[in-house]
């Protein structure tokens, strides 16, 4: 019996011997490993300046920029200019709301991403991006040190803005009453009101329902946080202060701007509550039921689509820069005082990952597509808003008035923290909760007086913090 | 003579009442699909433009889009992948099922009561908060961008399903095994030549739910396919723009059509059950 | 295995100490080859893999990771799935290691029995007949292992550790004992939620497999009628149903009742104010619009299973029964329904089961909303839908593992006991 019983523990000696031996070994490798990494620098090391030969990167793009065209000629024009080298860049053929947290670690995911910048600075933090050499950057001297803030950490540059994202006022420019000259020029500035001031908007939106029951002014999903937060910007609002710990969702006159969005919705109607008017407001403004919406420049070619199908003319859809509020907060008084609309904005742009294996050939990659010439052209294509100072000047309109506000500080650009994904939903149920409020029977309206403004936006705000921090 | 003249107004009742029932639950089932089918067709491609449920001009040019327009979408790849992952998923799964369900109902082995509990239990844990390990682990084993990824996952995760097809084989006689038995007839021969030609409805059963599982899975597909040209076609529907209704209906009914066609051709079976003659025999 | 140790002869005890040597001894040289060959991929596994997949279960790497230098360092969370793969084959080299010492002492008894080695034809023919049911258990039994169990094992030893938040790859993950579920219980917010949300998950599961079943079982009995014809064509509308995917039929259905869908139009048409049948108001019409969605998709595959089950019924009884004189509702009470209650118990607490944990219809329907009164979530959310928002949203993975785990023990026990005093568990030979 002992003899047996040694045989089994002999057995059982030998497969624990084993793992112990070679577990214990592979673990010696490791950290032979780590001493011989090298210190960490503002850029990554990677950046040689020498390209590497005979490589295929491949490139996440938006799918808009692959549907229009686009994408198609920057990377033939990028494939003919780097033919000699043997760089190939390639569509990527992926999801272009991808993680790279994800997908990157297991070599699943692409060299260059296009995203925007809260996206692409998420991947910082693992260092899942490369840190860009600033002198090897071509447009570093074009693009506006407000763009490349986005893209600032840990003193290193992560990215390089393309187009900026922020939102603009897309009208029908043959609705403007003949006479706004004389009725709706109060300033003579030879721009009609309703394009300037968010009380005159709100003034002629109400003049049209009286008019006409089933024609609307200036729609919106008010619920959508990234364009509602704008109007508690404008008062003193913000997101996150020095840290996550500190969030500002109703500090300064914020329930000012809680009410402005109210007022709003009271000359819409029930679909500003929810996601409605985002999904028909390109068809309806193309028929003619919609005098305004507000959205991002990147959804331009949806619109002249929409025009298309409707046969309006393209000529009758205008775009221009959110109109301004009024100081005291109130749509339908005289008229008083107008600040400035602080929206929120991002920027979208090209970053190098980690997990590539020709940050080289990536890098000029990069650079040839944030070029004067692509930039250009990705304009006139797409209808975005070029990071870069001389495309923008070039392309003048929409893009130069952009431009201006980001250098104004009026566009708050999204926070590029991870704890930003905590914000919407809170923020998205308060301001659906606003917008539903015209509509609620008289005895159960919330939102009546300026004090229930401001305690829907501080529980909206612990909300976040929750969200946030009780678990961390 | 008087007793049927008495009865016939009871039956035609009922068969009225009977009738009224399905054609209103068929109109229930038939709407939201009508709904999607002539959304579909809708002539301007966006679903608000619609007055009521319908939409006001029709036309074929949704569909044209899905089978051209494949630069961006291609519908056609994704529909191949899917019918590949479906089709293949459903033989696998169903053999597995069927297999477990007829030992678990059959066989008195030491752990099988445990064995029962064990896979009750598993069946509650939210099955989401695995995916992030099967990723992880589809990640090790070199199978994610692949499609015999998720055919394995598919078909190993089947026989968790095992007990609508173990009630079933519960119910049939264990007198028809015991004759085959005497006979000097194998287990294996039992299964295969006995049970399985007397479970036609449950084989029907399962390898239709075994098929629409992967065929409209989201979920799975879009965490382990990440290269556009594998995607399935729910994971690819799902990407399609938010103006893009018409072409996004399309799309689903062609998802439909196969189910309906399968269920068309295999419907007799699912019914064929055991006659009375059979049990008794 | 234990009489193995005490009357083994020499045979059994060199496969003890290798496996395959004792089979070959007795000249069974396809058995022992076959195990000699496990051995073999046993010994090369844990060499070249298993070792160091163990050792990096307990010590969840050192070396962090900065791909930006090409460094490749340790991912905890990969070595913490790697090494719980590994403790499987580990276990699966166990199972066959005894197995291996089993058949030698087998061989050893019928040799004192005066009986031949059994041979390996005999054997495999053996694995299709009273072995049945190991080998025809086998393949599904791996797999479940390594996609069910094993995925299940990760997540509740997640709970354990203090991965998510910052603490994501390339951080290093570490082992923390009980400290994520100390965090939940001192978290003052959390047990009203809970309650809460377990309260309408539980009505909500309960309602929801009570219609669907007692409506597809109904639509199934409705068919069988004699006097319905053209069954296939009728039950052709439900499967229309059935074929139409899940996520588009919730996509579908939230736009039908959102503020700009056709219902709403009918409304404002007709003169009426729109209705907000999913909004941030509508708690008790979205549970409700909730139940009716959820009953359209799955009644149809309930009533397909409740037809396959209906065939299998012995008409006899009921042609019996009918002679006897009992009226249609007796008959449905006193065979029809115990008969297919029995057949789909177990269906029925599957039902139960996926209705408990159905994560789709209120995320597709209403999701992106947290109600006030609600930690981190709204009226409708289900606790499937929650742990959702507090572990995949937000990152937590291992306090969304430790309230899962907690919500796992309540609902498993439940289930469980339910199961254990069902009929069809307990009497399972009742139709046989």
């Amino acid at each position: 019996m002992l003899k047996r019983a040694a045989a089994i523990g002999l057995h059982a000696i030998l497969i624990i011997g084993l793992i112990g031996f070679f577990g214990f070994r592979g673990n010696i490798s490791r950290s032979e490993a780590a001493e011989s990494s090298i210190a960490a620098s503002a850029y990554s090391p990677r950046f040689t300046g020498e390209l590497e030969h005979g490589v295929t990167i491949r490139v996440l793009e938006n799918d808009t920029a692959i549907q229009q065209g686009y994408f198609e000629e920057l990377i033939d024009a990028f494939n003919a200019a780097y033919a000699e080298q043997g760089i190939k860049a390639v569509d990527a053929n992926m999801d272009q709301y991808l993680d790279l947290e994800n997908d990157g670690p297991y070599g699943y995911g692409p060299d260059v991403l296009y995203q925007a910048n809260d996206v692409l600075m998420k991947y910082v933090d693992g260092n899942h991006i490369l840190a860009l050499p600033p002198d090897a950057l071509e447009a570093w001297e074009q693009i506006p040190a407000s763009a490349w803030e986005a893209y600032q950490a840990q003193g290193g540059i992560y990215g390089v803005p393309v187009n900026i994202q922020a939102p603009v006022l897309y009208y029908r420019s043959d609705m403007i009453p003949d006479n706004w000259r004389d009725e709706w020029d109060g300033d003579k500035n030879g721009v009609p009101d309703m394009l300037e001031s968010w009380g005159a908007m709100y003034r002629f939106s109400r003049g049209i329902r009286e008019g006409n029951p089933a024609a609307y002014g200036y729609m919106k999903s008010l619920w959508d946080p990234y364009f509602a937060l704008g109007y508690l910007f404008s008062y003193g609002g913000y997101i996150f202060g020095e840290d996550t710990y500190d969030i500002g969702l109703s500090a300064g006159d914020a329930a000012i701007g809680a009410g402005v969005i109210r007022q709003l919705a009271s000359v819409m109607n029930e679909d500003c509550i929810d996601d409605t008017v985002t999904k028909n407001g390109y068809a309806k403004l193309a028929s003619g039921e919609y005098f305004a919406v507000m959205t991002t420049p990147d959804v331009y070619t949806l619109f002249t689509k929409e025009f298309n199908l409707a046969g309006t003319p393209v000529d009758n859809l205008g775009v221009a820069a959110v109109p301004a509020l009024p100081a005291d907060g109130d749509l339908s008084g005289p008229g008083a005082e107008l600040i400035p609309f602080k929206v929120m904005g991002g920027v979208n742009g090209y970053a190098v990952s980690s997990y590539t294996k020709a940050p080289n050939a990536c890098l000029a990659f990069v650079n040839f597509a944030s070029g004067y010439d692509m930039m250009l052209r990705r304009n006139a294509l797409l209808g975005i808003v070029p990071a870069r100072a001389d495309a923008a000047s070039e392309a003048g309109g929409l893009s130069e008035m952009v431009n201006k506000k980001l250098a104004d500080n009026e566009i708050v650009i999204m926070p590029s923290v991870r704890a930003l994904a905590q914000v919407w939903t809170p923020a998205g149920t308060l301001f659906s909760d606003i917008a539903k409020d015209p509509y609620r029977p008289q005895g159960e309206m919330k939102y009546t007086e300026a004090a229930a403004f401001q305690e829907g936006l501080e529980k909206a705000g612990q909300q976040i913090y929750d969200a946030i921090h009780t678990l961390q | 003579m008087t007793k049927k003249l008495r009865i016939k107004p009871a039956a035609t009742a009922d068969a009225v009442i009977t009738y009224t029932v399905l054609i209103a639950v068929s109109f229930l089932f038939l709407f939201p699909c009508l709904w999607l089918v002539l959304a579909s067709f809708s002539g301007s491609g966006s679903i608000y433009s619609f007055s009521g449920f319908f939409p006001g001009s029709f036309s074929l040019s949704s569909f044209g889009a899905l089978f051209t327009d494949t630069a961006m979408y291609n519908y056609p790849k994704w529909f191949m992948n899917t019918l590949f992952i479906a089709v293949m998923s459903c033989i696998i799964g169903s053999v597995l099922v069927l297999l477990t369900a007829y030992v678990m109902s059959r066989f008195k082995f030491k752990g099988r009561k445990a064995l029962m509990r064990g896979t009750l239990v598993l069946g509650m844990y939210p099955s989401f908060m695995g995916m992030i390990a099967v990723y992880l682990l589809m990640t090790q084993f070199g199978m994610v961008n692949t499609h015999w990824g998720l055919i394995l996952i598919y078909s190993a995760g089947a026989p968790m399903g095992y007990m609508v097809q173990k009630g079933f084989f519960d119910t049939i006689p264990y007198a028809v095994d015991e004759a085959a038995r005497i006979d000097g007839a194998s287990s294996l021969t039992v299964f295969l030549r006995i049970n399985l030609p007397l479970s036609l409805p449950i084989i029907v059963y399962t390898s239709l739910s075994a098929f629409t599982w992967p065929w409209s899975d989201f979920i799975l597909p879009k965490l382990l396919l990440k290269q556009k040209d594998l995607y399935t076609v729910a994971v690819g529907l799902m990407s399609l723009g938010e103006t893009e209704f018409a072409r996004f209906a399309a799309g689903s009914v062609f998802i439909g059509v196969p189910i309906v066609i399968l269920y068309f051709c295999l419907s007799k079976f699912l019914v064929s059950g055991l006659t009375a003659g059979a049990v008794k025999g | 295995m234990l009489s193995a140790i005490k009357h083994g002869n020499r045979k059994v005890l060199l496969s003890m100490f290798l496996m395959g040597l004792g089979q070959l001894l007795y000249g069974q040289i396809a058995k022992g080859i076959i195990f000699l060959l496990i051995q073999a991929m046993g010994l090369w596994f844990f060499i070249g893999f298993g070792a160091k997949a163990i050792y990096g279960f307990f010590s969840l790497g050192a070396l962090v990771a900065d791909p930006s230098v090409g460094l490749a360092g340790d991912n905890s969370v990969v070595m913490l799935i790697t090494g719980i793969f590994a403790f499987i084959m580990l276990g699966l080299y166990i199972a066959c290691y005894i197995s291996n010492v089993k058949g030698a002492y087998n061989t050893q008894l019928r040799e004192g029995c005066g009986l031949p080695p059994a041979r390996f034809i005999t054997e495999l023919k053996d694995m299709a007949d009273g072995g049945f049911h190991k080998s025809a258990l086998f393949l599904p039994v791996i797999g479940v292992c390594v996609f069910n169990i094993l995925p299940i094992v990760y997540m509740i030893l997640i709970a354990f550790t203090d991965y998510g938040g910052d603490i994501v790859p390339p951080a290093l993950v570490s082992w923390t004992g009980l400290s994520s579920f100390a965090r939940i219980i001192s978290l003052g917010q959390f047990a009203p939620t809970f309650s809460k949300i377990l309260q309408w998950n539980a009505l909500w599961a309960i309602m929801s497999t009570a219609i669907n079943y007692m409506c597809g079982l109904g639509l199934a009995l409705l068919l069988n009628k004699p006097c319905v014809k053209g069954k296939t064509f009728w039950r052709a509308f439900p499967v229309l149903a059935y074929a139409v995917p899940g996520f588009i039929t919730l996509i579908g259905f939230k736009f039908m009742f959102s503020y700009g869908g056709p219902i709403n139009q009918m409304i404002t048409e007709a003169g009426g104010r729109a209705v907000g049948f999913l909004d941030l108001d509508a708690k008790w019409t979205a549970r409700l619009i909730g139940l009716l969605v959820n009953a359209w998709i799955a009644i149809p595959s309930s009533m397909l299973l409740a037809t396959g089950i209906l065939s299998n019924m012995d008409n006899s009884l009921y042609e019996s029964a009918t002679i006897d004189g009992a009226g249609a509702w007796k008959r449905f009470k006193s065979i029809t329904l115990p008969f297919v209650l029995f057949a789909t118990m177990p269906v029925l607490i599957t039902q139960f089961i996926g209705n408990f944990n159905n994560f789709g219809i209120f995320y597709f329907l209403r999701g992106g909303l947290y109600i006030d009164g609600y930690f981190l979530a709204s009226d409708t959310d289900l606790l499937i839908n929650w742990l959702y928002n507090l572990s995949i949203d937000n990152n937590y993975y291992s306090i969304g593992a430790a309230i899962s785990l907690i919500i796992f023990a309540i609902t498993s026990a439940v289930a469980l006991a339910v199961y254990m005093l069902s009929p069809s568990y307990r009497q399972e030979e009742m139709f046989k």
